[in-house]
């Protein structure tokens, strides 16, 4: 039996970006011509290496994810093998049909319908006229814009733009599909349908690969994940140990900027309150894959969980969440009253989930609270500190807020690599 | 040798995407008014009239261009395609900038939807120059004949080399800030020394050589031959249009493929 030529083949890969900087502070196209050196200014004078020596080969049918901080050369990996970028040195090779969604809906024009735009959207991921003409019910059926076909892209929410460049994309039937943190966008309903369509690829024997900083849903979806640190591949293995390797050094290297041991113990001032009437059992925090976590990295999403119980029926009661730092300052805290839900009836146990797509926290320890009151505020049971949680991030923040963020600047401020 | 063609054959192999982007452009550019696409008629016309008036008022045309409003107007609506399609392609890659970044689109696609859809806007005008040659050939003063159908194969190499300048100027305006601002002096200087608004003969013979060298002298010539005077083109006009336009292809292709790498970076 010969093994299967690898779908995706990156060998000795290494991009370097260059930078014009110092010709473009002084280069204009007319000063160049007038000094005869419209050739040299048209060298690069200084390089910045995105990607150094990376190799990999991944399998037909493979599903792959790839992991790394913010500048680790994940983005650039993935132009490489869209064929956006070519690579300074070594080979990429894509075999079959290739789709990339960089950024979904990066091909619309605000000005003309969303039918046409289909069309363009299509021809740019290599569909032919008639493959467009042939999926085109499809495409619109799933993206579930039927009624605003005709109208300007202009005209759109951001989630319907979305849902069409998503749809676009899963109807152009790829052997290899690129996936750049786009599930992120859209409502929880929608990505699950995304979610769907990865896995109809992945049981139609397509190559996935994805880039994330879910690392929970790429420890659950992918086979193997790949670890990029300041563009070397730092792991590459089965997801799950690729995901908890990469934690793990993250919060080491937390731990040793902060020059202290990471104290992710639970409950140190553990309190409880309350007449009893109804009963928080328990309180995990759980990663987008749901398994338990003390540890989460900063902008990951996170999910509060709370078992609660009540001896007799209840109809009055409020489910509340306090996240604090363990210095004592609330950071966040919330209830189902504040959030506009009204009770109805508490019957014998059940679950409470709150769901944090993005936990924009500073890298810290957190301490949790949960309760359940009645909504004149009288505790039935308060536990204050129930749990404690880790947060690592790749770079340090002051402050308790750590959103994403980006910074740009004006010609003329340059940046050691 | 081959890969010299390379960005022309990208190009082609997208023609489909070329063709929608174009339209895309067209579309875009008249859904928002009401006179929608009658602009793309009107400003000609309107560029026609101030000139007819002014040269008819202040100098007396020659009497071999008269009416001078027809003799003006094939030439004036072609250069207006040339330097259109010219300034959009200095632009097109940062214009373009998120489809560059983000899909797999070959770079070529700009330029050449700059040529495409500006050459629409020139197809789409020429209604109206068969209507003033139909007007003409009434009132008497022109007499069209069959020399007119040199003019679709002359636009054809117009467009050809418009496109090959159209590969050098946008790929150097990734690298270069003032790319737009040096060409749109350029065009306006090469509009006065190439024969619009005078015919060939109207210049010393001494000048004329040099005016030869003018890539565009041909073409205006040419168009003159089918769209006023209905004589044949001499061939040393189609010699010096397929020279220039294979020239102009050649040399964009070259330079494009040279700066290639970098749009995608740089735009």
């Amino acid at each position: 039996m010969t093994l299967p030529l690898p779908a995706i083949d990156v060998r000795s890969v290494t991009k370097l970006y260059r930078r014009w900087g110092r010709k473009r502070s002084i280069g204009t196209f007319k000063s160049a011509l007038l000094s005869g050196r419209a050739g040299r200014a048209l060298a690069p004078d200084e390089a910045i290496p995105a990607l150094t020596d990376v190799s990999f080969a991944i399998a037909p049918g493979e599903t792959v994810g790839v992991v790394g901080p913010n500048g680790s050369g994940k983005s650039t990996l993935l132009k490489l093998l869209a064929g956006i970028l070519r690579p300074t040195a070594g080979s990429v090779s894509v075999r079959g049909r290739l789709a990339a969604l960089l950024e979904l809906g990066a091909g619309f024009h605000p000005e003309i319908s969303g039918r046409e735009n289909i069309e363009i959207n299509g021809l740019l991921l290599g569909l032919s006229r008639k493959e467009i003409a042939r999926r085109f019910d499809e495409i619109v059926r799933f993206a579930e814009l039927e009624e605003f076909l005709d109208a300007p892209v202009k005209t759109y929410s951001s989630g319907m733009a979305v849902r069409l460049g998503f749809s676009i994309a899963a109807h152009c039937d790829p052997d290899v599909l690129l996936v750049d943190e786009v599930l992120a966008v859209g409502d929880e309903a929608f990505s699950r349908r995304s979610l769907e369509k990865f896995a109809e690829f992945e049981r139609a024997g397509k190559t996935l690969l994805f880039v994330s900083h879910d690392l929970g849903l790429i420890a659950e979806r992918c086979h193997r994940a790949i670890w990029l640190d300041r563009g070397r591949v730092a792991a590459d293995g089965p997801a799950g140990e690729t995901v908890t390797l990469y934690r793990e050094r993250v919060a080491e290297r937390e731990a040793e900027r902060r020059a202290q041991p990471a104290p992710a113990a639970p409950a140190g001032r553990a309190t409880r309150v309350g007449s009893g009437a109804a009963t928080v059992e328990a309180v995990q925090l759980l990663d987008s894959a749901g398994r338990p976590a003390a540890r989460l990295l900063s902008g990951e999403p996170a999910r509060l969980v709370m078992e609660v119980g009540a001896p007799e029926r209840v109809t009055d009661f409020v489910f509340g969440f306090a996240i604090s730092t363990v210095a004592g300052a609330t950071v966040f805290g919330s209830n189902t009253t504040i959030d506009g839900f009204v009770p109805a009836e508490l019957g014998a146990a059940g679950t409470v989930t709150l769901d944090i797509p993005s936990l924009d926290l500073a890298p810290g320890v957190y301490s949790v609270d949960a309760a359940i009151h009645a909504q004149d505020g009288s505790p039935y049971d308060y536990r204050r500190d129930v749990l404690r949680f880790e947060v690592a991030a790749e770079h340090a923040a002051a402050g308790v807020w750590s959103p994403d963020r980006r910074w740009s600047f004006s010609e003329g401020i340059r940046w050691k690599s | 040798m081959l890969r010299v063609w390379s960005p022309l054959q990208r190009a082609w192999r997208q023609r489909a995407l070329v063709v929608a982007l174009a339209r895309r452009e067209l579309l875009a550019r008249y859904r928002g008014g009401v006179l929608g696409f009658l602009w793309s008629l009107l400003n000609p016309l309107l560029l026609l009239l101030v000139y007819a008036t002014v040269f008819r008022l202040v100098f007396t045309p020659r009497s071999d261009v008269r009416p001078y409003a027809l003799f003006l107007f094939a030439g004036v609506l072609c250069w207006g395609f040339v330097s259109s399609a010219l300034l959009d392609a200095a632009e097109t890659f940062r214009a373009n900038g998120p489809l560059l970044r983000k899909t797999t689109v070959a770079p070529e696609v700009f330029p050449a939807v700059s040529t495409g859809a500006r050459f629409a806007h020139l197809v789409l005008a020429l209604p109206v120059l068969a209507g003033a040659i139909a007007i003409a050939a009434v009132t008497g003063s022109v007499r069209p004949d069959a020399a007119v159908l040199q003019f679709p194969l002359v636009l054809v190499l117009l467009a050809a080399m418009v496109l090959g300048l159209a590969l050098v100027v946008s790929s150097l305006s990734v690298h270069f800030g003032d790319v737009r601002d040096l060409l749109a002096n350029l065009l306006t200087l090469t509009f006065f020394l190439t024969p619009i608004l005078y015919p060939i003969e109207a210049t010393p013979g001494r000048l004329r050589l040099l005016l030869w060298l003018n890539p565009f002298a041909p073409f205006f010539v040419a168009v003159h031959e089918s769209t006023f005077f209905f004589r044949p083109v001499p061939a040393s006009a189609w010699a010096g249009m397929i020279v220039w336009t294979v020239l102009a292809l050649a040399a964009g292709s070259a330079v494009f493929e040279r700066l290639r790498d970098s749009i995608a970076e740089e735009a």
